[in-house]
């Protein structure tokens, strides 16, 4: 096995990652401020912005697909995961195979059938029927579906050969000291 | 005979550990494609995520829920109760319920719960001569106490997903928060006077001095505010849940990121990013979902359910109780959360055939599913706490036993006193 690509793949995977993080968070603050001056506007100013909650329920859509994908790399999903606890160690594998690919292959199908939704919401547009939310063009903000299941589908499929991911439920764990 | 492969193929991927939306979105297409829809429209359904404006509250409340269980907060709630509470008998079993109980009511992630103030709480109970095994079921139990209180996630998320259905009489978000107080304090009240009697051998520690009250309090004057900015926000009809939601946000995340700096900028998006993946893991169920109950309700099953159960359960009595033990066995294999989405389509229309309020179906929903997420054999808080306490599941089983039998008592008397969800939220 060459080295050398394998390096860069990594690298880019890493980069990939960290880009998915930090767009994850200026979005959930985007939210929090938006949402959070929406009601300093209304309540003390008794005016509001007409743009902000269509806005709002995008970002939710946003944040939650980004979720969503960063939940595949931890194995986040909520699954009901009763009987792989009491499978030998290969045949966890196998299963985890299985149902990651499955996962992989919904995910994959679901990329294609959003993208129609976009391609609906594009024709409108160019034929001047268009929808925008905060001034930009509906298909531009939809194109987080496709986006997201088509990343989703190759993570899934990524996932499904590498050992589970153990991670801890809090990121500052004081740990239990014994008494 | 198609149908019937797909069903048996979906089973053993459920079985295999395929995740859920998985699942619900392969019905939703096989569904949808049965009835001659292409594919776009499960799509379009998924995409009514964005046309539900309090679903906004549900990624809110859970990022200001992480930022607290990150920072040193529970600590502080802790040290706080304790100096109130702490010298009463079973002060500090106390202390544990009613700071899981708030504590749940903000994360809506009962595991977090139990992982945060489990490592707090856990040695302090032993410290104080509670024996190990009454502490790992207090813990255990108390970490899913509090789904019932304002503002939880699940609750937002049954009034969401109820309101698809505009029911008469309607169901209001606030409604839900009023009608949960009362239930949610009859369990904690009930524990309390458990514990009380169980702590009446033990050694009591005096009265906390003025000082240390005064201490803890000025400890936790940043936080304090926190729930009456909700309560009378919420209450008073000020703030709808959606806004409270951004205000304890906004509030949360500069208290602990600018003044407190327990959470350093840096480390903000990677807890941001723990709360997102909840958020993430229980939208795409919901959106998912939306699709398959719009395709359940064409097809009329909820209606044909009903005309089944009818046919064996005749009353409004025998419902609610066939309603109980379905909810704690499907509570204990989904959690919470997708037991409420997956669930709550196919209920509340024949619950409302049988006469069930849809306001208190919805705390009926949360109560049984508070008891479902710790019972064995596959409640998921059994093994967050095995793994928190380093005890194996089996000795959790047995310190749960006696919550088991208290929880289970309120859960009924929740179910066949409707007045006691209904009263406040007239």
């Amino acid at each position: 096995m060459n080295d050398a690509p394998r390096g860069a793949l990594q690298r880019a995977a890493q980069s990939l990652q960290r880009i998915e993080e930090w767009l994850l968070a200026i979005l959930v603050l985007v939210l929090v401020a938006l949402a959070g001056a929406q009601i300093i506007l209304r309540n003390f100013f008794d005016t509001g912005l007409a743009w902000a909650d269509p806005a709002l329920r995008v970002l939710v859509v946003w944040t939650a697909m980004l979720g969503a994908l960063a939940a595949v790399r931890d194995d986040k999903h909520i699954a009901i995961d009763v009987l792989q606890r009491f499978l030998p160690p290969r045949a966890q594998r196998v299963a985890r195979a299985v149902a990651f690919g499955f996962a992989a292959l919904i995910c994959a199908a679901m990329a294609w059938f959003t993208l129609g939704l976009v391609g609906i919401d594009y024709g409108d547009a160019t034929s001047g029927a268009a929808k925008t939310i905060a001034g930009m063009p509906a298909w531009l903000l939809e194109c987080i579906l496709p986006v997201g299941f088509a990343l989703m589908a190759l993570r899934f499929a990524l996932r499904s050969f590498a050992p589970p991911a153990h991670v801890p439920e809090l990121l500052h764990d004081p740990g239990v000291s014994s008494p | 005979m198609i149908a019937l492969l797909v069903t048996g193929a979906l089973i053993l991927l459920a079985a295999l550990g395929a995740p859920l939306f998985a699942l619900i979105a392969a019905i939703a297409l096989y569904g949808f494609h049965a009835s001659g829809q292409p594919g776009t429209a499960v799509a379009i359904e998924f995409y009514r995520l964005a046309d539900m404006p309090a679903l906004i509250a549900i990624p809110l409340f859970t990022l200001a829920g992480y930022l607290l269980a990150e920072s040193q907060a529970p600590r502080r709630l802790v040290r706080l109760t304790n100096a109130l509470f702490g010298w009463l008998p079973g002060g500090l079993a106390i202390v544990s319920i009613c700071a899981c109980a708030l504590f749940t009511a903000f994360t809506g992630a009962t595991g977090v719960t139990l992982v945060a103030l489990g490592a707090v709480l856990y040695p302090a109970l032993r410290q104080s001569h509670y024996g190990e095994r009454f502490s790992l079921g207090l813990l255990t139990s108390s970490g899913s106490l509090g789904l019932l209180l304002v503002p939880s996630m699940p609750l937002i998320l049954y009034g969401v997903v109820a309101q698809q259905f505009h029911t008469t009489p309607p169901i209001s978000i606030e409604g839900l928060f009023w009608a949960g107080l009362l239930p949610c304090l009859l369990m904690i009240v009930v524990l309390s006077l458990y514990s009380m009697w169980h702590a009446r051998g033990l050694p009591r520690p005096p009265p906390s001095s003025a000082g240390e009250v005064w201490a803890a309090f000025k400890d936790a004057i940043w936080e304090l505010p926190l729930p009456f900015l909700i309560l009378i926000g919420i209450f008073s009809g000020r703030l709808a849940a959606s806004e409270a939601a951004a205000a304890t946000a906004l509030y949360v995340l500069i208290v602990t990121v600018l003044i407190r700096r327990e959470i350093k900028l840096v480390e903000l998006p990677r807890v941001i990013r723990e709360a997102m993946l909840l958020v993430g893991a229980i939208l795409i169920v919901l959106g998912f979902s939306l699709a398959l109950t719009n395709w359940l309700i064409d097809a009329d099953v909820p209606e044909s359910l009903f005309a089944w159960l009818q046919s064996g359960i005749a009353s409004k009595l025998g419902f609610l109780l066939a309603l109980n033990a379905f909810l704690l066995v499907f509570g204990m294999l989904l959690e919470g959360f997708p037991a409420i989405i997956i669930l709550v389509p196919l209920v509340l229309p024949i619950a409302l055939h049988y006469g069930v309020n849809p306001t208190h179906l919805g705390i009926i929903f949360l109560a049984n599913l508070q008891i479902g997420i710790f019972l064995p054999p596959a409640g998921m808080n059994l093994f967050i706490a095995s793994a928190r306490f380093g005890k194996p599941a089996t000795s959790i089983i047995r310190a749960c036993l006696p919550f088991y039998a208290i929880l289970l008592a309120c859960v009924l008397i929740i179910t066949y006193w409707p007045e006691l969800s209904l009263a406040l939220a007239r």
